[in-house]
């Protein structure tokens, strides 16, 4: 112990670079995005000029209809992507724990959408969607359907972002939840098994407890990376068509990087990076505490 | 009998499920990189109306040919460079970082750690703007550093190092230290060659992290001599819109590379991302 208090920096200086790293650009940036949002900048005869404004950002942000147009269709898409892709990861994860004689290749290559970047998913996924040529419209229209507008449509557009970013996501939380599902010791199954538990009973009593802290783990991680997926309106809809898909997240960086509007950016982002810590910090408030109830030890 | 024949169906249907989710996982990539090898003209006759010759690959190389004349290579080059370095430098801070937490108790540590804990819960996208302008005032914006420097710290990967140096026994590093090595003697000949397992799969996780980065790139530095693979292709899915071909084959040699690579060391990244849970 003595030896250490001598060398009292060696700590510190193995420390150092990423420490440094993680402040500079990982945690000041949010406070700089907190202090921006409060400055006005005004381009008045040529000359760029920075006034402090309090918060009048915000006040103007209140009065926007465009602002809660993008507020509510966030919140449609938190209330239906989270739980669509946490169903479908996990039906896929039980899907997958199945003995076949084909399960690796199977598993590997429901793994494929990992190893596929969001940009060039949803490049692909846009020229499938295609109203005029599309490959999806050419099978339905196989089957008799009539050819649907899909991403041009007002009340198609943001289901088909849901769609893609669902393609894209489930097989990366699905790994999480694979290894939470492997880690169960095979012994709960058989003395469930034992007293007679149906599959259904089996999955209630014995599955969802012990899978609950990886569960929560994906829930909360998805809901924030779905909070700032904008990659497919950069690239297919723009935020339309007829602001449709325009989510907080993309409404931030059209008003910075369209409109030069930085005050505006940064009070949307602020009120975002808020919300996202809300809904995170509820997730884990209510479901953590039932967690303990029912745990199994 | 039943029983026998319930358990059938119930194989059937699982069969039947299985084949239809993969169905919809392969479809894109089976199309695309199909398509890749067309002309332009044969990929949307083979799609009005629609035919089994949309699902066969063609033999062109057109589209191939056509990419790297608009600049494709250079952003691959880019891409590696800027992959390579954060791979190294990453791996080299974030591991140090992992052996200070594992090894040492100091002042406020727990606080620290803390820290790192919560800036991997920070989603890069979030701060990207922020980040952004900061940029400009230091005057990084529109340069490799801006690309390399702000993502080299990651706390996730700070996170693996440190539970696999706390799985090092005590006695190996107390004698390396009475034998006279320095502290970062222990640190590069002893802890870090043991860690191959994790350095591989956090690596990786780097190497994919910048590879598929799109957002920062595109807004931090957007000169095209500075254009990272992703940002390149998103360019060409506006600027050559019903150039197909051409959006195919970028995105099939985008998305090769990662693929091999995960595949190679499926387990190491496997176990690497969700180095979360297990404990």
């Amino acid at each position: 112990m003595n030896f250490f208090k001598r060398q009292w920096m060696v700590p510190y200086l193995f420390l150092a670079p990423a420490l440094i790293g993680t402040i500079a650009f990982k945690l000041y940036p949010i406070f700089i995005g907190f202090w921006e949002s409060l400055i006005y900048t005004s381009f008045s005869g040529g000359a760029e000029k920075r006034i402090f404004v309090w918060f009048e950002n915000y006040q103007y942000l209140f009065d926007d209809k465009i602002f809660w147009k993008s507020l509510e269709i966030t919140a449609f898409l938190t209330i239906i992507i989270n739980p669509l892709q946490i169903a479908m990861s996990l039906g896929l994860a039980l899907l997958l724990m199945r003995k076949s004689k084909f399960i690796r290749i199977i598993r590997s290559l429901y793994l494929l959408p990992i190893g596929i970047a969001l940009p060039i998913a949803t490049i692909i996924w846009g020229l499938m969607l295609d109203p005029n040529q599309g490959l999806i419209n050419g099978l339905i229209g196989f089957f008799g359907i009539p050819p649907q507008p899909f991403l041009v449509s007002e009340n198609q557009a943001l289901w088909c972002i849901i769609a893609i970013a669902t393609w894209k996501g489930v097989a990366f939380w699905m790994l999480f939840l694979l290894a939470g599902l492997e880690d169960i010791p095979k012994q709960y199954y058989e003395a469930a098994e034992i007293d007679g538990a149906t599959p259904f009973q089996k999955f209630r009593y014995v599955t969802i407890p012990q899978l609950k802290r990886t569960i929560l783990f994906v829930f909360v991680a998805d809901t924030a990376a779905n909070f700032v997926l904008m990659v497919p309106m950069i690239i297919l809809t723009k935020g339309g068509p007829l602001q449709s898909t325009n989510v907080l997240i993309y409404e931030g960086y059209r008003s910075g990087f369209y409109y030069q509007d930085w005050g505006r950016s940064l009070s949307i982002i602020t009120i975002l990076t808020v919300i996202t810590l809300i809904v995170i910090g509820l997730q884990l408030l209510f479901l953590s505490e039932k967690n303990e109830g029912i745990k199994v030890k | 009998m039943i029983m026998h024949f319930k358990r059938q169906w119930s194989v059937y249907l699982w069969y039947l499920v299985i084949f239809i989710g993969l169905i919809i996982t392969i479809l894109p990539f089976w199309w695309g990189v199909a398509a890749s090898f067309k002309s332009n003209s044969d990929i949307f006759r083979d799609l009005a109306p629609i035919n089994i010759r949309a699902f066969l690959p063609g033999f062109s190389l057109e589209s191939y040919f056509a990419i790297f004349e608009n600049d494709f290579g250079r952003s691959m080059l880019n891409t590696f460079f800027v992959s390579i370095t954060s791979v190294a430098g990453g791996l080299l801070i974030n591991s140090m970082a992992g052996f200070a937490f594992a090894q040492f108790r100091f002042k406020g540590d727990n606080i620290i750690f803390g820290f790192v804990l919560l800036s991997f819960a920070v989603p890069a996208d979030a701060i990207a703007i922020p980040l952004f302008k900061m940029m400009r005032q230091i005057g990084w914006f529109d340069t490799f550093y801006a690309l390399i420097i702000p993502m080299l710290a990651n706390g996730l990967i700070i996170f693996l190092y440190r539970q696999f140096f706390l799985g090092i026994p005590k006695e190996l590093i107390e004698a390396a230290r009475v034998d006279g090595l320095s502290w970062f003697g222990v640190f590069w000949r002893i802890c870090l060659p043991l860690s191959v397992p994790v350095t591989l799969g956090a690596g990786l996780l780097l190497f994919v992290f910048q590879w598929e980065s799109y957002l920062w790139p595109l807004i931090a530095a957007p000169s095209p001599e500075l254009h990272l693979i992703q940002v390149t292709l998103g360019r060409f899915s506006t600027e050559y819109e019903m150039v197909w071909n051409q959006q195919f084959a970028a995105s099939s040699i985008a998305g090769f590379l990662p693929l091999v690579f995960i595949y190679m060391f499926q387990k190491q990244f496997v176990s690497a991302l969700t180095g979360v849970e297990q404990k």
